[in-house]
This record gives structure tokens, sequence and C-alpha cells, in this order.
């Protein structure tokens, strides 16, 4: 599984808002980031599978992670992004968030390391607590956000 | 671990691997031949050749062992040719696991670049046996089978009288007679060297490479025609000469240029000074100094060359074979002349925009529909450079017959048809294991033994039908045998023994989805495990492999009277005919194979059968399916309005799709979804549409 290995110094995250809370997806997973588009629904997949995009002519499945976090679904506003994440040897998927907000360096002191499973969903899809300043950001494993864990 | 340390063979190893499985096959095909007709003289010296040029390439490509094999399986057929071995069926089984030996080498060849350590030394043991055998049995002249059989490669004595040395014919300037010249007085001989590559050679290029590498060992190449370049493009017939100065004899010289193999023959002569004169002492000198010079020059740019070569040293244990197609070249002239229609309709199309805005709206439109009809040329003709005819798999399956037929000491045939049917590459890699398991699952379980077909009055060899065949956009393939069946009882039985149905539900299933159940993972009906098939992991994966190609896989059977299995594939994977529908306001495609007609239907007509929906077609009676419903979405049609009805087929049955809207038929190229979205079987994938739009594929098939 791909994660902080010792020796990174300071990882790139993009800073993500859904909800109230901001997420930090490891920047070298991103292939890119869109604005908000048709999304051609598919019938019977995974709840949280919004549909597919085209791509400069390459077809993506779309997620929401709100509904993969059993929150309720995502509004689509003015700043909603899809955000294209490609880790390797995998196909690409879009990730559906409110809004994008920044690039934070973040150097493995300013890391904190969960490992309890939380009752609430969306804990478990987090490996760590980053400190930027004042600020919380949850730093998403892309692994377990990605994993079918329904698998019907 | 090459037998030319410094021949750089892998350049050559694609065109060795091709080759050598076109060999391996036609010697089987000719000994599956020779097997039925054991004095056909044209089989018999077809497989000489075959055994012959395999020898041949697998001692230049350096794998000794594969040689040495083929060269046993070569004297033996000297002597069958000779008439001093006679064909019997030990000898074609001998020569069986002989060709399964030298298939493993090639497999391992093409997977690790090297032959392996087996040396298969029982085979070649069995051979020389028979060939000790066969000739104390008959009564041989010696000296004929010298000659005949090139065991050991023949020396100079060899040289065939008929071929002249060409030599004669070079064209010498002034300088390189001054070489030669000095070269003899210098006590060194000069010969004039003509080579006769033979005319089955492959590989002349790298032959007379060989012969090039043998002759500098042992002194200086100083002309040569054609020139060495030309001789390493391959630019010569079947012979080439040179000028050589060594120290060594003619004798020599020619042993060691036939040394290599496929070397027809080689001419060596002392080079004759006398045709030629060469003025006098003091320019000489002078001159001599200069041309000497460049004669060293030239030299040395040739041997720069070579040396290039053998620089790029194969790495062992990485195989560099690529999947290749062989293409026929009309293929591609049709298909760069349909590149140069598109280049003009482009500039068409350019100049036609440049024109006045608005006036030429007619030209333009003119000119998409040229360029419409130009890409969808293109399209297809692509696809076919992508076709090679299933033969290619089929080809090694009456061989596996026969040996399945000795193994389970039952007999039978197999009659193919059809072997010419085209698939895209891809899937005709893919079919092969499938169609194998099939084939063993019919000899297997499915043709019974002799005695008890005798018994039931069939005749005695049991026959398998192998059969291909197009039927619109897919290529259905049956096999087919005249065996014992599927006795549906068994299959219900084990079914509900193994838990997978309850006995309730097998009284209400019918014979047909009993049958399915074989291909359920883990199912095997064998009472005992056989070596051939019936592990129990059998059906299931014929019907994963095929349904990852896209295509799927029906049985039908009659207790008693056989089984057929019916493989249907798509004819090609990439793009495809469709039919533009629109449910409840989302675009899908359908694929244009499998729809029959498209029906109008009043509400009225609609009649109900076990609380489903039908219509009567035409007498036929037919299943509607909503795809609204199927598709989760709510129909946007007019509930009172008639109902446009898609009629699809799958095999011989018959469905109705309702949809709202038809939009017309259009190409689409075909796109995965990828791996994440868990999609159910009924969408195969999607495609994007002109403006930019992704509509999904609905596959029909797994609606019926």
């Amino acid at each position: 599984m791909e994660q902080l290995s010792v020796g990174y110094d300071s990882i790139q995250f993009v800073i993500v808002k859904f909800g109230d809370e901001q997420f930090g997806i490891d920047i070298k997973f991103i292939d890119n980031i869109v604005r908000m588009q048709r999304i051609t629904r598919v019938p019977k997949v995974q709840h949280y599978f919004k549909g597919v995009i085209n791509l400069r002519g390459e077809i993506i499945p779309v997620m929401s992670i709100r509904l993969k976090m059993g929150l309720e679904e995502d509004e689509v506003k003015r700043t909603t992004r899809i955000i294209i994440i490609k880790m390797e040897g995998n196909d690409a998927v879009g990730l559906l968030v409110d809004e994008v907000l920044e690039v934070v360096t973040l150097s493995s002191s300013q890391i904190e390391r969960v490992v309890y499973d939380s009752k609430e969903e969306k804990a478990n899809f987090i490996f760590g607590v980053g400190k930027d300043k004042e600020k919380l950001i949850s730093l998403l494993d892309l692994n377990l956000v990605l994993a079918d864990k329904d698998g019907n | 671990m090459w037998g030319y340390d410094n021949m750089d063979v892998s350049q050559y190893l694609e065109i060795f691997l091709d080759e050598t499985k076109e060999h391996l096959q036609s010697l089987s095909d000719q000994l599956m031949t020779l097997e039925q007709e054991p004095d056909n003289m044209n089989t018999i010296n077809e497989i000489f050749r075959a055994a012959h040029s395999l020898k041949g390439m697998s001692g230049t490509m350096g794998y000794k062992r594969m040689q040495n094999l083929t060269h046993d399986m070569e004297n033996v057929f000297s002597e069958v040719r000779n008439g001093a071995i006679l064909v019997q069926s030990n000898l074609i089984d001998l020569l069986f696991q002989c060709v399964d030996a030298l298939e493993e080498y090639t497999s391992n060849i093409q997977s690790t670049s090297d032959e392996g350590t087996n040396d298969n030394e029982h085979l070649i043991k069995a051979l020389n046996n028979i060939l000790e055998n066969g000739k104390s049995g008959l009564d041989q002249p010696a000296a004929r089978q010298v000659v005949e059989k090139p065991v050991e490669k023949p020396v100079a004595q060899a040289v065939i009288s008929d071929k002249e040395g060409k030599w004669n014919q070079i064209n010498l300037g002034d300088s390189q007679k001054v070489v030669i010249k000095k070269a003899i007085e210098m006590g060194k001989n000069v010969h004039g060297i003509t080579v006769y590559v033979q005319e089955t050679c492959i590989l002349k290029a790298a032959r007379a490479f060989l012969v090039y590498k043998a002759l500098e060992e042992i002194g200086e190449i100083l002309v040569s025609s054609p020139s060495a370049q030309d001789i390493e493009d391959e630019k010569f017939e079947l012979d080439f000469s040179l000028i050589f100065v060594t120290s060594q004899t003619c004798d020599k010289v020619s042993a060691a240029i036939m040394r290599v193999s496929e070397i027809e023959a080689a001419v060596v002569d002392q080079f004759d000074t006398s045709g030629f004169q060469v003025e006098e002492a003091p320019k000489l000198d002078a001159l001599s100094g200069e041309s000497k010079n460049q004669m060293q020059v030239s030299v040395t740019n040739d041997s720069i060359s070579m040396d290039n070569k053998t620089e790029k040293k194969q790495v062992p244990g990485k195989p560099i074979v690529n999947r290749t197609v062989r293409v026929d070249i009309d293929k591609l002239d049709v298909l760069m002349n349909l590149v140069s229609e598109l280049i003009i309709a482009k500039n068409s199309l350019v100049s036609a925009s440049k024109t006045d805005a608005g006036v030429n709206r007619l030209g333009v439109n003119e000119q998409i529909e040229y360029l419409e009809s130009v890409t969808t040329n293109l399209h297809e003709s692509v696809m076919k450079v992508r076709m090679v005819p299933i033969e290619s798999v089929v080809a090694k399956f009456p061989k596996m017959i026969r040996d399945l037929s000795k193994k389970l000491d039952k007999k039978m045939q197999l009659i193919m048809s059809g072997e010419e049917t085209e698939l895209d590459r891809t899937v005709v890699d893919e079919i092969g294991d499938p169609l194998m398991h099939l084939l063993r699952n019919s000899a297997d379980h499915g043709l019974e033994s002799s005695a008890i077909r005798k018994e039931r009055g069939k005749p005695e060899t049991g026959s398998i039908h192998l059969r291909a065949f197009q039927d619109g956009n897919n290529v259905v393939i049956e096999v087919k045998d005249d065996g014992n069946g599927i006795d549906v009882a068994t299959v219900r039985n084990k079914a509900i023994e193994r838990g997978i149905i309850s006995a309730e539900q097998a009284e209400n299933m019918q014979d047909k989805d009993i049958v399915d159940l074989l291909f359920l993972p883990s199912f095997s009906t064998a009472k005992q495990v056989s070596d051939v098939s019936g592990r129990g992991v059998g059906l299931d994966v014929v019907k994963s492999k095929i349904e990852a190609l896209s295509g799927d896989v029906e049985v039908k059977t009659k207790l008693g009277e056989g089984s057929t299995f019916t493989i249907r594939l798509p004819l090609t994977l990439a793009i495809i005919q469709a039919l533009m529908v629109v449910v409840g306001g989302e675009k899908y495609a359908i694929s244009l194979g499998s729809i029959v007609t498209i029906e109008d239907i009043e509400q009225k007509d609609i009649k109900f059968v076990q609380t489903k929906e039908v219509i009567n077609l035409r007498g036929a009676v037919l299943p509607l399916i909503r795809l609204n419903k199927v598709l989760d979405i709510d129909s946007k049609a007019d509930p009172d309005a008639s109902l446009i009805v898609v009629v699809v087929k799958k095999g011989e049955k018959l469905a109705g799709l309702v949809v709202d809207e038809l939009m017309g038929q259009q190409e689409i190229v075909i796109k995965s979804l990828g791996k994440y979205i868990n999609k159910s079987k009924l969408i195969s994938g999607a495609t994007i549409l002109g403006d930019g739009e992704v509509a999904l594929i609905i596959d029909a098939n797994t609606l019926i």
C-alpha cells in the first residue's frame, strides 16, 4: 500500500472540502482536477458511483466520497470539482468534492497517524491527521476510499 | 549459451520462432497424413524437408539440443526416403513424441530465449535404434547413404562440380590487383571463393555472415561481391564471391566454409594472377603504399559494420518476441489507398471552408459525407488487418485428438470445417484453450468406448466436428460429438448432492437449465478424475474465458445422441455498428449484430403469458422487455402511444426491447468503464458520441 514511508520529509497535499471538513489528498496520486461536467448515469452499480464522464476521450467513472462515507448526497455547486485519481497500475477514477482549497506541504512531524477502527464511517478512510498552522486536515487513504467494500 | 558466441541472432529470433512453428505444424500435419498413407512419397519428402529446415535453423541460432534431435529425425527420414526403413505405427508415435519435444524447445525459446536443458536422450536413442535396425534389415549400399545423408557436413570433396567459381567475374580495380600481387609475393595464398547458399535457406544474410566470420578467423577478405553491406542486407541471390588472402590451403578454407550449415557448396580456387598485368617497379611502390592503405580502410569499414552487429549481443533470459500479425500486402495497399483518400478529403474540406462562407455549405456537407465513407472503409480495412484465420489455433487439434484416441483407447476422428474463418488476433490468441478443453471434454466424456458404440448401433469410430462460420457480426464455433450426450438426471442429482440447487428447485428446472449448471465452477460429472479432463476446473473456465472475450457459450444435448457446444464471439472487439436509442432521456447503444427488426407495436397487441408481457410477431411469441425497468429509469414515452420495440436475437431466441425513441445507426468505439465500477453484465461498455456525451452500450444477449 502506498503510504508515507520513512525518509519522506514532506508530502504535498491538495486540500479539498466536502461537508464542513477539510481533507488532504496526496498530490502524487492526482492526475487532474476538472470542473463539474455532465455525468452519465450507469444503472445497477454501487450506489456511490455517480456515473461516468468523458475526459478527453477516456471514460472515467466518478464516485461520490460523500455517499461512500455515508454522508448526504452531493449538492452540485459552482465550486464543485472532480479530482481525477490515477494510482499506479490502476485505471483512473474521479472523486467528487465540494471545493478545492489549496496545496499544503506537510513534513512528517506534522502528521499524526491514526490507527483505530472508528464506528464513524468516514474515520475509516483516513490514515492520519495533518496539522497545518491552526488547521486540522484529515488525510485520505485512497486505497481505502477506492476499495469496494460492499462487493456485490 | 550461443553456438556462435559473437553472432547476434536476437534480431532473427522472431523469424526463427515463426518459421519453426510453421515447420512444426507442417511436420505434424504430414505425420498425420503419413499415418494414413505410409507410402506417400510426397509426404515423406515434405517431412524430410521440414526436419532438415528445422535442423538448419536451430543450428544457426545455436540451439544445439534442438539441432541434435532434428538431425536424428532427418537421418531416419533419409532412410525412410531410401526405402531402408518402413513406416510403422511405432515410428509414427516416436516421431510425434519428437514433435512434442521440439514444441517444448520452441516454447522455452519463446519465453526465455533459451532452449532449456532437456536433451531428450531417450528419443534420440530410440531414433538411432530404428536407424540401426532399419539398416541391418535391408541391404543398402553404404556409399549412397553417405551422399544422401548429411550426417557430417560434407567437406571440400563434396563440392558440387556443376557450381562454377563465379569469383572470376569480379572486376578488380588496379589497386586491388596490386594488393593481390603483393600478397602472393609475400608467400600468402590468394583464393577466389564462390559460396552457394542452399535454396531453402531462410536466413541467407546470417549464413553469409557466418561464412565471413569463419574466413576472417583464418585470413583476410580482400574483395567481396556483392559488397559486405549488400550481403548483410541480404541483397544477393544464392551465391556470393570473395577474394581471400590466407596462409591456409584451398581444402582448409573450403572446410571452414562448409562448417556453416545450409551452405550448398563452396568453390575455392587458387587465384590466378596471370590474367592481369601490373606495371613495374618504381611507380608501383608509391602506388601500392597508397592503395594498400585504401584497401585496409575499406576492409576495416566492412569489419566495423559487422562489429556493430555483434555488439548488440542479446541479454540472456529476456525474450524479445513481440506479438505480430502477418499482413497480406494487398490489405496494406487498400489501407494506403484509403489514407490517400482521407488526405484528399481533408484537403477538399480545407478548400471548401476557405471559399465564401455560407455559399459553400453544400460543398462542405458533401465532403463530410465523403469523409465519413472513407473513415468507415478505413476502419473496416484496419479491422481486416487485425483479423487472422482461426486455422493457426485449430491446426494442432487433429494431432491432439489422435493422441487422445491412443490414450483413451477409443476410436475417434476429428472433422474440421471453416478453418479459414477470420477473427480478431486477440480473440484468436485466447480461444485456443477453451476450444481444446471442449474437444477434450467431448473425447473423454462425450464419446463412448468402441464396444459400447457397437452395442448401440453407432459407427465404431466416434466423430467430433469442429465447425467455424461467420454469422452476422459474430463468429460461431461449434464443437459437436456423436457420443453419449449429457445425462440430465445425473447432473440434476449431482447438483442436489453438492447443494448447488435444492430438490424442489430441481423439480421446477427445465432440462436446459440443468445442463447449464455444468458451467458453474467446480462441477465435474466424470465419475473418475482422468488425466484428460474432469478435474472440475473445466467448463466454468471455458465459460469465463469466452465471456471475457465478450462471447458466450451454449450447450445442446440429447442423451444417447451427442452434444453440441456453441461458442459465439464478436467479430471484433473495438468498434461496432450500433443502433442508438433513447430510454428515459438517456442515450444507449445496442449492437446492430444482435438486432433482427424494429417493430411498431400497438398497446392492444400486448398479451400476457404467466403475467409476463409478450407479443405475437408474425407467428413467433416473444417476451417484451421494458428497457426502462431494466435500467431503473422512468420512461418518458407517452404510455398510451404504440410501443417502439427493438427485436433482438441470441442464437434462435428472440426478445423485444421497448425503447422510448430511436436515434439511428452509428459506428461506435467501445470503451471500458474501468474496473472500479461494479457494473452489471447488462452494460458491456460505453462509447463517446459526436458531441462528447457518453452513451452506455447494452449487451442485449444478457437480457434474453
